[in-house]
């Protein structure tokens, strides 16, 4: 046990008042931020537009498309890289899709289209070594642009689609958002769901995919471990395509056309669903379960804010401003930053030497 | 003028096939461009006429000068500033809408008080808190974009200074002041980025954080100082381009973000941090308003254009981080 002059060493007094479990709940979990953002904007939303909740579909409507991208996202994330391509992903594949007259063809094509755009990426990180965040920002722009060449720069019509919407409707209308597949929930929703109980399940229960984190959190130690890291990259890059691609089919569907310059929210949108379900820009901390509150919390601000009337610019600031504070909450940062704040304030006062925490 | 120093610890003289990578490097841009601009002046059709020169000229400048203070930031390791797209066309349209109000004096002023407080916000989110700069600077464009909108409705604004007309369109030996003031900016980062402490600690921060925080430099100032210079230059970018064709709207500096980043890479300035020169990221500048020049007179739609860049910057720092390997292998 250390003295120092400014009284209690917190690390060794451990009062088990319950601010105090709730203050160790917040350092510890990586939900917390995600989940107090989350329970503030409920309780905004039942104050001032309750018109929210009881026109649940739509928001988690909202909520389903750019947490889909979020959730592949994560899976790269924490693997510790980026994957800034997701955006011209989901819009190309879109493209892709709606390009063919047979529309389960034109799906199957867009989805392997995606996990080739994974391959690639992983490909670039793993085996130039290149920095995942300017790989990806490459194909980001290179991505696009295919996107338009292949569309001719206009946006391009399903070529059948009725056959869409008969598709739509064996399945309980994909097309119309707002038409209930499973009780209220529509297929985009349930796609949603189905999406985050396979990664959730994969990350935290298969051992391939709990490896992640190891080589997130530390590359050379997971390699030394035996998990074939390289691997695992490409698997995680796959996902996240794959998943992106998906999106990109599922808002194809949805408007019965393709728009190659589709995703400009999405790339903003899906990074802050998961920095604020508390992911780890540097890997190897977070969880699946952070993301899905992280996007139910934008998503119920979004539809919030737009109910209420607010203008598109200020919804940006709010964005820009959550995201902001989101980011730079990272708890143990905040943790060293006040440590070194603490330490620095110490050496002025007791000015000699002074015990280590 | 040893604007051209060279960053770079140089590589043994030898002759072997591991040692071409390192030296495209760092001279590919020097060669590329060289070619590039020969190679458009023969077969390029309308390329070497005055008026597109002109044209490129003036695309170079306000780029230019945004790329030079960007590599500031990529030099310290820290990705990039993409808040540099609200960063312009907020200088500009004070610039404009300010200095029709009052005096052009109060809105330069104005102008510095934002850009210092971007480089604040910017330099303390990064350097203090230890956020990624991409997501930061991303946020922080969102929030300064939908300020700029929201307080100027989306509005364009006409000068009503005529000394603005003079100042933008004014030519010193048929060399247009911008772009002479870019060269002068560009001497002058160059000088504070090698002959400086504060260069100095900047690239030995890109390339050893923790090296330079335990040799006692205060790392946090060293990120804000990075920062505030990234936002002066897209300050003064802004003040250029307004003044050229004396209006501002929010949406005059689309893409300058990833335009600037693509310069300062294809110069050769590392993402790895710690290795650069302004006098590549100029360079890089001309390259790519020459590609992009040629790409739009050969009659390359926007998606084309988009996978070239693409790919470029893709080659540019696969071939950077190739040599990396060959000179540690």
């Amino acid at each position: 046990m250390s003295t120092t002059t400014t009284g209690i060493d917190f690390r060794t007094e451990q009062s088990s008042s319950l601010s105090a479990k709730l203050g160790r709940f917040l350092s510890q979990r990586s939900e917390a931020r995600g989940l107090i953002l989350l329970a503030l904007v409920a309780i905004v939303t039942v104050i001032f537009e309750p018109g929210v909740f009881s026109a649940w579909p739509a928001t988690l409507s909202r909520i389903a498309l750019i947490g889909l991208v979020a959730l592949g996202l994560t899976v790269v994330i924490l693997m510790g890289e980026l994957d800034l391509s997701v955006a011209s992903t989901y819009a190309m594949c879109g493209v892709v899709m709606a390009s063919f007259d047979n529309l389960w063809l034109g799906i199957a094509v867009a989805l392997v289209v995606g996990i080739i755009v994974g391959v690639i990426n992983a490909f670039f990180v793993v085996g130039v070594g290149l920095n995942s965040f300017i790989a990806t920002l490459g194909m980001l722009f290179f991505l696009r642009g295919l996107g338009f060449v292949l569309s001719d720069e206009e946006p391009v019509r399903i070529a059948n689609a009725d056959a869409a919407i008969q598709f739509g409707r064996s399945f309980g209308k994909i097309t119309d958002t707002n038409i209930p597949v499973i009780g209220q929930l529509n297929a985009k929703m349930v796609i949603f769901l189905l999406t985050f109980i396979a990664i959730q399940i994969y990350v935290t229960r298969v051992r391939s995919g709990r490896e992640l984190y190891a080589v997130g959190g530390n590359r050379q130690a997971a390699r030394d471990a035996g998990i074939p890291v390289t691997r695992r990259i490409f698997s995680g890059f796959m996902i996240c395509g794959f998943v992106a691609a998906g999106a990109g089919v599922i808002n194809v569907l949805e408007r019965t056309a393709a728009d190659p310059t589709a995703g400009g929210d999405v790339l903003l949108q899906s990074f802050a669903a998961a920095i604020i379900g508390g992911i780890a820009l540097t890997g190897g901390r977070g969880s699946v379960l952070g993301t899905l509150i992280g996007a139910a919390a934008l998503g119920m601000m979004q539809v919030a804010l737009t109910r209420s009337g607010v203008e598109p610019d200020v919804q940006n600031i709010i964005i820009g401003g959550v995201l902001l504070l989101a980011v730079t909450t990272d708890p143990d940062t905040l943790r060293s930053v006040w440590g070194s704040v603490r330490s620095r304030r110490l050496a002025a006062t007791t000015g000699g030497r002074q015990t280590a925490t | 003028m040893s604007v051209a120093s060279a960053d770079v610890v140089a590589a043994p003289a030898k002759r072997s096939p591991s040692a071409f990578l390192p030296w495209l490097a760092d001279n590919g841009v020097f060669v590329f461009t060289a070619v590039l601009i020969v190679f458009a002046g023969l077969f390029v059709d309308g390329f070497a006429s005055l008026d597109n020169m002109t044209t490129v000229l003036n695309r170079v400048t306000p780029i230019g000068i945004v790329a030079v203070g960007m590599t500031f930031v990529v030099i310290s390791a820290n990705y990039l500033d993409l808040s540099v797209v609200a960063q312009v066309a907020t200088s500009g349209v004070i610039f404009i809408g300010v200095s029709n109000r009052t005096s052009i004096f109060v809105a330069i002023l104005l102008a510095i008080v934002v850009a210092l407080i971007y480089g604040l916000v910017n330099g303390i989110a990064v350097g203090v808190f230890k956020a990624n700069a991409v997501i930061v600077t991303l946020s922080t464009t969102f929030i300064g974009l939908g300020v700029l909108r929201w307080l100027s409705g989306g509005s364009v604004y006409f000068s009503e200074r005529p000394i603005i007309e003079t100042i933008g369109t004014a030519k010193i030996l048929s060399v247009p002041v911008a772009m002479i003031l870019l060269f002068l900016i560009a001497l002058l980062m160059s000088f504070v980025l090698n002959r400086t402490t504060f260069g100095f600690t900047i690239k030995s921060f890109g390339s050893n954080p923790d090296a330079t925080r335990l040799a006692g430099v205060r790392t946090s100032r060293v990120v804000i100082g990075a920062f505030t210079v990234s936002a002066l230059g897209a300050m003064v970018a802004g003040f250029v381009l307004a003044a050229r064709s004396q209006t501002a709207v929010s949406a005059m500096s689309d893409g300058y973000d990833f335009q600037a980043l693509a310069a300062i890479i294809v110069g050769g300035t590392s993402v790895f941090g710690g290795k650069g020169s302004v006098l590549r990221t100029l360079l890089g500048v001309i390259f790519i308003s020459v590609l992009t020049n040629i790409m739009v007179l050969s009659n390359w739609g926007f998606g084309l254009q988009q996978m070239a860049i693409g790919a470029l910057i893709v080659a540019a720092v696969s071939v950077d981080a190739l040599a990396r390997r060959a000179s540690t292998s």
